[in-house]
């Protein structure tokens, strides 16, 4: 098997003796976008500082191509495009200039580079604005053409859609998404957003408190989740002792009513019951934010999602 | 190395350019300008060893460190804001690099100020009809001594602008050490070694003034120049070395 293109063991970070990462094993594949989950404040950003070399681990390896961080730092930098927490820029500058004044700190990239990666995250006709003018979504969409100048291997993103509205939101996921397939990078993408690193990652680590709480695909992630149903009914605690005594495992919240799903008979079952029982049913929903569910159980309801 | 420094240069040519060609040596040359109307008038010749020390005190102690100090915070200032520090050291450049080409760029610019100095002040000599014995080595001695000796106080502001996420403080603490730059060449004990000061001390030329710290040999005060720049650079490059960022 291939190495994987970035490899953690045993990172951690202390802070004023507290620490901030603790014992962080992670790997990521090539070809994957991988999503770091965490709250706020979880130990995301350390991570990615350190391994882009800004931050120094207190211990632990990290191996990026197969590479030392520490030791070969600026050979594995040369493969790798970043944007940091908020996007990087020079407000003074055009966006044009901006990328001029990264490439000129590059090996052998073209000028005609710029244009290109202009295009790609669709600036190319705000490229001789001063980019102090932009609005946050632009500012982002450049921090991602800077990291994209060197055609890296390895894009490593730190909550690319902070601060974006939801339009921007949805156009920066569909532009990280499509990067695997046509550019041939690997992506590492952080956000504390649950739905955001559904929708683009193939891969999730979940951070809470600087522990590696959950590394796999999203479809393991997914298959954890155990979807329910939701019984909106004008009596609920009738309804949940009727269902009870009919043998159905049923929960009640004093507002709403759950089972855990069966069969489609089987929910056809309870709502004759119901039914027969002369109790208005209002709606039958299966509940599908049990992702939600398992992401706040594992970081014990910390931090906002 | 070209490379960066050319980064550099797109990153601060505009407040460069503003402040090389407006600000600095032509406010200097102006006050000299005022101070040889009040004593020389239209004697014979032009004084030039009289105009560039009275132009060595009036822009060696002042103007000299209070530009030196705002390059070094111009150099830093496009880093602070807006996470350029995280966005530089994220490529594939040296730390160390950064931090030479920084200084290495605040040095030029310091040089190139005092090109812009000399040049004035010819200008201004000519003007007032000075012509024949222009003593060029009292004059190009003034001007790279007081290159050399503001590159210390360069030194110690890009480790204070570069520590600090702040344009404003370093500058504030080098407005604040300069003004009181001669009081302190009264003294001969310390004014040596007053980085703020050290300019002057190297611009004025040999017996011009007899009082506190002028009368140092220049040997004693490069011997002092070279130490305390050795002493800053280390400890500001070191501290960048190993910050986070």
């Amino acid at each position: 098997m291939n190495e994987p293109i970035v490899h953690m063991e045993g990172l951690t970070k202390k802070l004023g003796g507290r620490a901030v990462v603790d014992q962080v094993n992670a790997s990521v594949e090539k070809g994957d976008i991988y999503g770091f989950l965490g709250p706020n404040g979880a130990g995301k950003t350390t991570t990615i500082r350190m391994l882009l070399g800004l931050s120094r681990p207190t211990s632990g390896s990290i191996r990026i191509f197969g590479r030392d961080i520490r030791r070969e730092r600026i050979a594995v930098l040369r493969k790798v495009g970043s944007l940091v927490e908020y996007p990087s820029y020079y407000g003074h500058l055009s966006a044009i200039e901006n990328l001029e004044a990264v490439r000129r700190l590059m090996h052998d990239v073209p000028r005609s580079r710029i244009d290109e990666v202009l295009s790609v995250v669709r600036l190319a006709k705000d490229a001789n604005r001063q980019v102090k003018g932009y609005s946050l979504g632009m500012k982002q969409r450049l921090g991602i053409a800077t990291a994209m100048l060197g055609r890296p291997e390895l894009l490593v993103l730190d909550e690319p859609t902070n601060g974006l509205d939801p339009a921007g939101i949805l156009e920066m996921r569909e532009l990280i998404k499509s990067l695997p397939a046509e550019q041939g990078v690997t992506v590492i993408v952080s956000s504390h957003l649950l739905s955001e690193v559904e929708q683009m990652a193939t891969r999730v680590g979940i951070i809470s408190k600087g522990r590696m709480l959950f590394e796999d695909t999203i479809v393991e992630l997914r298959r954890k989740a155990r979807s329910r149903i939701v019984f909106g009914v004008s009596d609920p605690e009738g309804a949940w002792r009727l269902l009870l005594v009919c043998g159905y495992r049923a929960e009640w919240d004093r507002v709403k009513l759950f089972v855990e799903p069966g069969g489609d008979e089987e929910v056809a079952a309870m709502v004759a019951e119901l039914v027969r029982h002369e109790h208005a049913v209002y709606r039958v929903e299966e509940e599908r934010a049990s992702l939600e569910r398992i992401f706040l159980d594992m970081t014990r309801g910390e931090g906002s999602l | 190395m070209l490379r960066m420094i050319r980064s550099e240069w797109l990153k601060t040519r505009r407040l460069a350019k503003w402040l090389l060609l407006g600000a600095a040596p032509g406010s200097a040359i102006l006050t000299v300008l005022f101070g040889l109307s009040l004593d020389i008038g239209a004697t014979a010749d032009f004084p030039w060893k009289e105009a560039l020390a009275l132009g060595a005190v009036l822009y060696g102690s002042l103007l000299l460190p209070l530009l030196t100090g705002v390059y070094a915070a111009i150099v830093c200032r496009y880093e602070h804001f807006g996470g350029g520090w995280k966005q530089l050291l994220a490529l594939p450049v040296s730390r160390t690099q950064v931090y030479m080409v920084k200084l290495a760029y605040v040095a030029g610019l310091i040089a190139f100020t005092q090109v812009l100095f000399l040049a004035l002040l010819l200008l201004l000599g000519a003007m007032k009809g000075g012509t024949g014995s222009i003593p060029w080595a009292t004059m190009l001695s003034a001007a790279c001594g007081g290159w050399i000796a503001s590159l210390p106080l360069a030194a110690l502001q890009l480790a204070v602008s570069s520590a600090w996420t702040s344009f404003a403080a370093p500058l504030a603490v080098n407005v604040a050490f300069t003004l009181p730059n001669m009081l302190v060449a009264n003294s001969e004990t310390y004014a040596p070694y007053y980085p703020w000061l050290q300019p002057m001390l190297a611009m004025t030329p040999g017996n011009a003034y007899q009082f506190g710290a002028f009368g140092l040999s220049p040997l004693s005060l490069y011997a002092v120049v070279f130490g305390s720049f050795v002493l800053f650079l280390g400890a500001g490059w070191g501290a960048f070395f190993r910050r986070s960022f």
